[in-house]
């Protein structure tokens, strides 16, 4: 059993992330936490595998308050940032080797987890050279592969396809059925819960997260004002292999891009919004060719589009870049930070301190800040609490309101069902038959 | 993302180089840097050529991988050649002895660039590590820590692809939000280098953290278990052939 008692921490000595904390979580068991952006809800993660430490309270797993790394399996949002090797098996054997066990032993775990993971055929392959699904599955592996007694899943669905998720899911049951107490963080869980708790700022709070009260965004129209972003013809192949094939959409208004793990969408939306030339085919917005930074681009991951020291300098840098003076880029810099809910305090913090919901916002903001006369946002739910989404499909439906063609990169259309967008799905790099306006 | 392909990269596939085990491998590399440097010119050398020939074509390396991994020296090596063959005290003139002995030398080199780039396109980097981590081990004995030694060797190898990702990740950041980076004057170009590397080495180190962070969940000590099973007969066979080859180039 894990038990957190009175666990209080705080990471700069002043402000309590976590406040008086008790959990337990039983062999077998399912639970979900659930909370909102910045709750604590991956600090109290941290501190069960014992990366951390609490400042007051304790953290015992199975009577014991040292090793917990080895009895607490810990899998993580992004898998980029989890794995060690260069190669399959020798990621998997990484945790089992650390654990002095003999080299038959660490073969025979390295095949079994790789085995319960569905990936024994990637064995040998590179991990950088796997989809980011196959990744996740890979981390996985390597952390049942040291056959832990509890299993962390921090946000670990959240930037993968329907399909692997489901496959995440079946793991992490199947682990439980054999007796590993599963802990899963999400906004949108995939397990069947035992139990499921909430956290808002830094405790457990008794009811379930705030209903939505508001009412529903309003649907917005296209106009003839509205922009329109064109691709024809558009090919794209990394070395010998096609990843857009003679592709041509027309978008107008708000369009989701959907599609599985490696139809192209990432590279899709790399080229519509110029930052990728196309090896052949042409972009343009309302009958101009795209260049760079026309068309407001948000990353899948939003640590990938944040590089300046400060949360204001990041959103600031696309105002700056299009030569507008100091004052007056700072203050749209401002406007854009507000329209996204981030607090003021937050503006002097360096970005990448930030929880990953927050992250996500201060990107969103970066890209808003300079106006540009489309936007394509891939992936932009991920990671966002409830608030945060329903936050975002507002900001979507006023900027499509104000003229601005949207594309939305999405593994959960029915999330956008409000704004009745239009649906384009990506199959092989190329448009599926019969894409219809929803 | 688009790939770069960088000379000596890891290439994974299936020759028979692939397959020979990382000890036998760094052995034969070891061996055959000795050979290149102690061979004389020119029929050793011609044997040591031979040797990398058969090895290029065992491992499918091609030729103008070792031709792209001498670029970054070439201005280095030419002018080495020239200031050798000319002659500027005495009689002023071109001295055709110099001209061969440093001709010779840069074949040495390329032989040895060679054989290296061969080494690395065959070998995955944890492999590397290990076949490393194994020769030293009776270094330990002294107390040398062959584990984290090998284990930072490892780790600066994953590094270099990562820090070309977080490049390409940092100038894509910065194009999308409408920064000009490849237009304008060189001084222009320059200075958007300039604003490129600050967060480069802040992601770097972020990197850096956020590894070490992995590691230690999944318990690193900087002790790991010996993967690497017994010889099998085919490294014994390239060990034996390789010592053979790399006295007969040297003693001819």
């Amino acid at each position: 059993m894990i038990e957190v008692r009175d666990a209080c921490f705080s990471f700069d000595g002043e402000k309590n992330v976590l406040d008086r904390v008790s959990l337990c979580l039983r062999a077998g068991e399912c639970v979900v936490l659930r909370g909102s952006n910045g709750s604590g809800k991956s600090t109290l993660a941290r501190l069960l595998n014992g990366s951390l430490v609490p400042t007051s309270g304790a953290v015992l797993v199975d009577g014991q308050g040292e090793g917990l790394a080895q009895l607490v399996g810990y899998v993580r949002q992004d898998p980029r940032n989890q794995i060690v090797s260069a190669i399959v098996s020798d990621e998997v054997a990484f945790g089992p080797r650390n654990l002095g066990l003999p080299r038959e032993e660490v073969l025979k775990r390295v095949g079994e987890a790789l085995e319960a993971c569905g990936i024994s055929a990637l064995r040998d392959r590179m991990t950088s050279e796997l989809s980011g699904g196959e990744q996740q599955l890979v981390a996985l592996a390597g952390v049942l592969a040291m056959r832990p007694r509890y299993l962390v899943l921090d946000e670990a669905t959240a930037m993968l396809d329907r399909q692997t998720r489901g496959r995440v899911a079946r793991i992490a049951e199947a682990a439980a059925a054999s007796g590993v107490g599963v802990l899963e963080i999400s906004h949108r869980p995939v397990l069947v819960a035992d139990r499921v708790l909430t956290m808002g700022s830094g405790r457990f709070s008794e009811a379930d997260e705030p209903p939505a009260q508001s009412a529903p965004p309003v649907r917005p129209r296209a106009t003839s004002m509205t922009s329109t972003l064109r691709g024809e013809h558009l090919t794209v192949a990394y070395g010998e292999k096609p990843v857009l094939r003679d592709l041509s959409l027309n978008l107008r208004g708000l369009t989701l891009l959907t599609g599985a793990s490696g139809a192209g969408k990432t590279t899709l939306a790399r080229v519509l919004a110029g930052v990728l030339a196309p090896d052949a085919g042409e972009v343009t917005l309302d009958g101009r060719p795209v260049r760079a930074g026309d068309v407001g681009l948000a990353f899948q991951r939003p640590e990938d589009q944040l590089f300046c020291d400060t949360v204001l300098d990041d959103i600031a840098y696309g105002p700056f870049a299009q030569g507008l003076p100091e004052k007056e880029a700072l203050a749209s810099a401002r406007e854009a930070a507000r329209s996204l809910g981030l607090a003021e305090e937050l503006l002097d913090r360096s970005p990448f301190e930030l929880s990953g919901g927050q992250m996500r916002r201060v990107a969103l903001a970066g890209v808003i800040a300079a106006m540009p006369g489309a936007y394509v946002f891939d992936e932009p739910t991920a990671g966002l609490d409830e608030r945060g989404i329903r936050d975002l499909l507002e900001l979507v439906a006023r900027l499509v309101g104000e003229g601005a063609s949207v594309v939305v990169i999405t593994h959960d259309p029915e999330e956008w069902e409000p704004l009745s967008p239009a649906v384009v799905c990506l199959e092989d790099g190329e448009l599926r038959e019969g894409s219809v306006h929803a | 993302m688009r790939r770069v392909l960088t000379p000596g990269a890891y290439a994974p596939g299936a020759t028979v180089v692939h397959r020979l085990d990382p000890r036998a491998k760094l052995v034969c590399l070891l061996a055959s840097s000795v050979a290149a440097f102690a061979a004389p010119a020119p029929w050793g050398l011609a044997v040591v050529a031979l040797g990398l020939l058969a090895t290029l074509v065992a491992s499918r390396t091609s030729p103008a991988t070792v031709l792209r991994g001498l670029r970054p020296a070439a201005l280095i090596l030419a002018l080495s050649v020239v200031s050798n063959a000319v002659v500027l005290v005495g009689q002023p003139g071109v001295s055709v002895e110099g001209l061969a002995r440093s001709a010779a030398v840069v074949c040495r080199i390329a032989l040895v660039v060679g054989f290296a780039l061969a080494f690395s396109s065959t070998t995955p980097p944890p492999a590397m590590a290990d076949g490393l981590a194994a020769l030293m081990a009776p270094l330990r004995r002294v107390g040398v820590p062959v584990g984290a030694i090998a284990m930072s060797a490892s780790i600066a190898l994953r590094f270099i692809p990562l820090t070309v990702e977080e490049v390409d990740r940092i100038r894509c950041a910065q194009r999308a939000r409408g920064a000009r980076l490849d237009e304008g004057g060189m001084l222009r170009r320059v200075r958007s280098w300039g604003q490129v590397l600050v967060p480069l080495f802040v992601g770097l180190f972020r990197r850096a953290d956020e590894l070490a962070s992995a590691m230690c969940d999944r318990c690193y000590t900087g002790e790991q278990t010996v993967l690497l099973g017994p010889l099998a007969r085919r490294d014994w066979a390239a060990l034996v052939a390789c010592a053979a080859w790399a006295v007969a180039a040297v003693a001819l």
